[in-house]
C-alpha cells in the first residue's frame, strides 16, 4: 500500500512534530550528515570532466527521486508514519509561511550572521550542530530572498513553463541546455542579474545560506523543495503520456562531447547502481496527496 | 596551504565505485580525484567541457571585505595540453572552484551563481561567506 507525500501546508501539528523527530534522530545517529556527505560527493559540474548524475544532467531528477527514498526509508526506520512533505514554492511564498514557524523548519537567518535562531534547527537549541559544511560556521543559515539584492520565489508562471515543455531533455544535455522538461526545472540559464535561475535553483538561492552550496542538505527544507521537484516529474509525466519519460534513450557514443559523462535510461546510475528507467513508475511506493 | 591533505575520503570512495562499476574508464575515475584536490593539488589539470585545454585564468591576490582571496597557477601550467588549474584561496584556506560548461566559475560556497573569471567567483564566495573561515577538509 503506498503512502502518501503531503503538501507541507496541510500537516497537522501532530504530523510536523513526528517528521521533526525523525529528522533530529537521523542527526542524532549520525546518518543525517551521510546524506549530506553524498550530495557533496556527487556534485559535479559541467566544465569539468567526469561522470555527472546528480546536477547539470539528465539524470538530476532520477538521482534526487533515489536520493529522497533512501532518505525517507531512514526517516520511516525511525517512524513508519513519517513521509517527506514537499513545499510548493509557486503557493507557500512568504517567510512569514506556516513552514518556517518555530514548530516546524523555523525562521529566516538574522541579519548579523544569518544564524537560523527559532525552530528545531537552530543551533542554539543543541539539536543540530553544522559538520559537514564549506564554513566552519556550526549553526545553519539562511537569507531568504537575499535582501542585500532582493529576489522572489519563482512564480507559477515560471513552473508552467517547465510542465508544457513536452520533451524530457535536450543536447547538449548540461546546464546550458535551452529547452526540456529537465533544465526548465532544474533552472540554469544564460542569463544575467536576478534573471539567472529559475524554479529549483532559483529556490536553493531564495533561501540562501546553507541551501547555497555543495552541503544544501544541512538546511531540512532541501528535502521538502526536491519533494516539490519529484512531484512536478510525477506531474509531468501524467500530463505528457506520449513523452518518452527519460532521456536520452541511448548513451552518447565515442567523441561525443557527453560521452560517459552522462547516464541514458538503461545505464546505471550511482552510487545505487540503478536505472533511470527503473525509478519512472513511483506509485506502487509513493502519491502525492 | 600545501601541507593541507585536500583529498575527503568520500572522493576515494566514489573513485572506486566508478570503477567497480565500469560506468566510467579508470582515467575519468583519476581524473575526478584530481579535480577534487585541484583547490590545493599542484598536479591537477583542467580542461573544458569537450575536453578541450581551457584557457589558464590570470592569478590574483588582493584583499577584499578583509579577507585575502589568491589565485595562484598550478604548477602544471607549463605542461603541454593542461593549463588552466588556479589553486585559489581565502585567508590561506583552499576554495574549491567548478567550471560549468560556458567557461563560467561557480565556488562550492556557491553552487548557484556562476561568474566569468576565479576571482569573481572568489570575491562571490566571500560575500556568502559572511566573514566565516572556511573549513579545511583533512582526512
Amino acid at each position: 500500500m503506498a503512502y502518501i507525500r503531503q503538501n507541507q501546508s496541510t500537516l497537522t501539528a501532530a504530523q510536523k512534530k513526528r517528521f521533526v523527530a525523525a529528522v533530529l534522530a537521523l542527526k542524532r545517529k549520525g546518518q543525517y550528515d551521510d546524506f549530506v556527505r553524498t550530495h557533496i560527493e556527487f556534485y559535479v559540474s559541467d566544465g569539468d570532466g567526469g561522470l555527472r548524475v546528480a546536477h547539470m544532467t539528465p539524470s538530476f531528477l532520477p538521482w534526487h527521486r533515489k536520493f529522497l527514498l533512501d532518505f525517507e526509508q531512514a526517516l520511516q526506520r525511525v517512524d513508519s508514519g513519517v513521509s517527506v512533505p514537499y513545499w510548493d514554492w509557486t503557493a507557500d511564498r512568504s517567510p512569514a509561511a506556516s513552514l518556517w514557524a518555530d514548530d516546524f523548519l523555523g525562521g529566516n537567518g538574522r541579519r548579523s550572521d544569518r544564524q537560523v535562531m527559532t525552530g528545531p534547527f537552530a543551533y542554539q537549541n543543541g539539536n543540530w550542530k553544522i559538520t559537514e559544511s564549506e564554513s566552519e560556521a556550526e549553526y545553519l543559515t539562511r537569507d531568504f530572498g537575499r535582501p542585500h539584492d532582493p529576489m522572489d520565489l519563482p512564480k507559477p508562471e515560471d513552473l508552467a513553463v517547465a510542465m508544457r515543455d513536452p520533451r524530457y531533455d535536450a543536447e547538449p544535455w548540461n546546464s546550458l541546455t535551452e529547452t526540456g522538461f529537465r533544465n526548465r526545472l532544474e533552472g540554469w540559464t544564460s542569463g544575467r542579474g536576478n534573471d539567472r535561475w529559475r524554479n529549483h535553483n532559483q529556490v536553493h538561492r531564495w533561501v540562501g545560506g546553507h541551501m547555497l552550496g555543495a552541503s544544501s542538505v544541512n538546511d531540512p527544507v532541501f528535502w521538502l523543495n526536491h519533494a516539490f521537484v519529484d512531484l512536478c516529474w510525477s506531474r509531468w509525466y501524467e500530463r505528457h503520456g506520449d513523452a518518452a519519460p527519460y532521456l536520452p534513450a541511448e548513451p552518447p557514443r565515442p567523441g561525443q562531447p557527453q560521452f560517459r559523462r552522462i547516464i541514458a535510461a538503461e545505464e546505471r546510475m550511482p552510487p545505487w547502481d540503478v536505472r533511470p528507467v527503473d525509478l519512472i513508475e513511483h506509485k506502487q511506493l509513493y502519491r502525492y496527496g | 596551504m600545501k601541507t593541507d591533505r585536500p583529498v575527503r575520503g568520500v572522493v576515494t570512495r566514489r573513485s572506486a565505485l566508478l570503477v567497480a562499476l565500469g560506468a566510467v574508464p579508470t582515467a575519468i575515475a583519476i581524473a575526478v580525484t584530481a579535480r577534487r584536490s585541484r583547490s590545493t593539488g599542484p598536479d591537477s589539470g583542467e580542461v573544458t567541457a569537450d575536453g578541450a585545454p581551457g584557457p589558464a585564468p590570470d592569478g590574483f591576490d588582493e584583499m577584499y571585505r578583509g579577507r585575502r582571496i589568491r589565485g595562484v597557477p598550478g604548477a602544471d601550467r607549463a605542461a603541454p595540453g593542461r593549463q588552466g588549474s588556479l589553486e585559489v584561496t581565502v585567508d590561506g584556506r583552499p576554495l574549491h572552484l567548478m567550471r560549468r560548461a560556458d567557461n563560467t566559475y561557480l565556488s562550492m560556497v556557491d553552487h548557484y551563481a556562476a561568474y566569468p573569471t576565479p576571482l569573481e567567483a572568489a570575491r562571490g564566495a566571500v560575500d556568502e561567506l559572511h566573514g566565516q573561515p572556511l573549513r579545511l577538509h583533512t582526512t
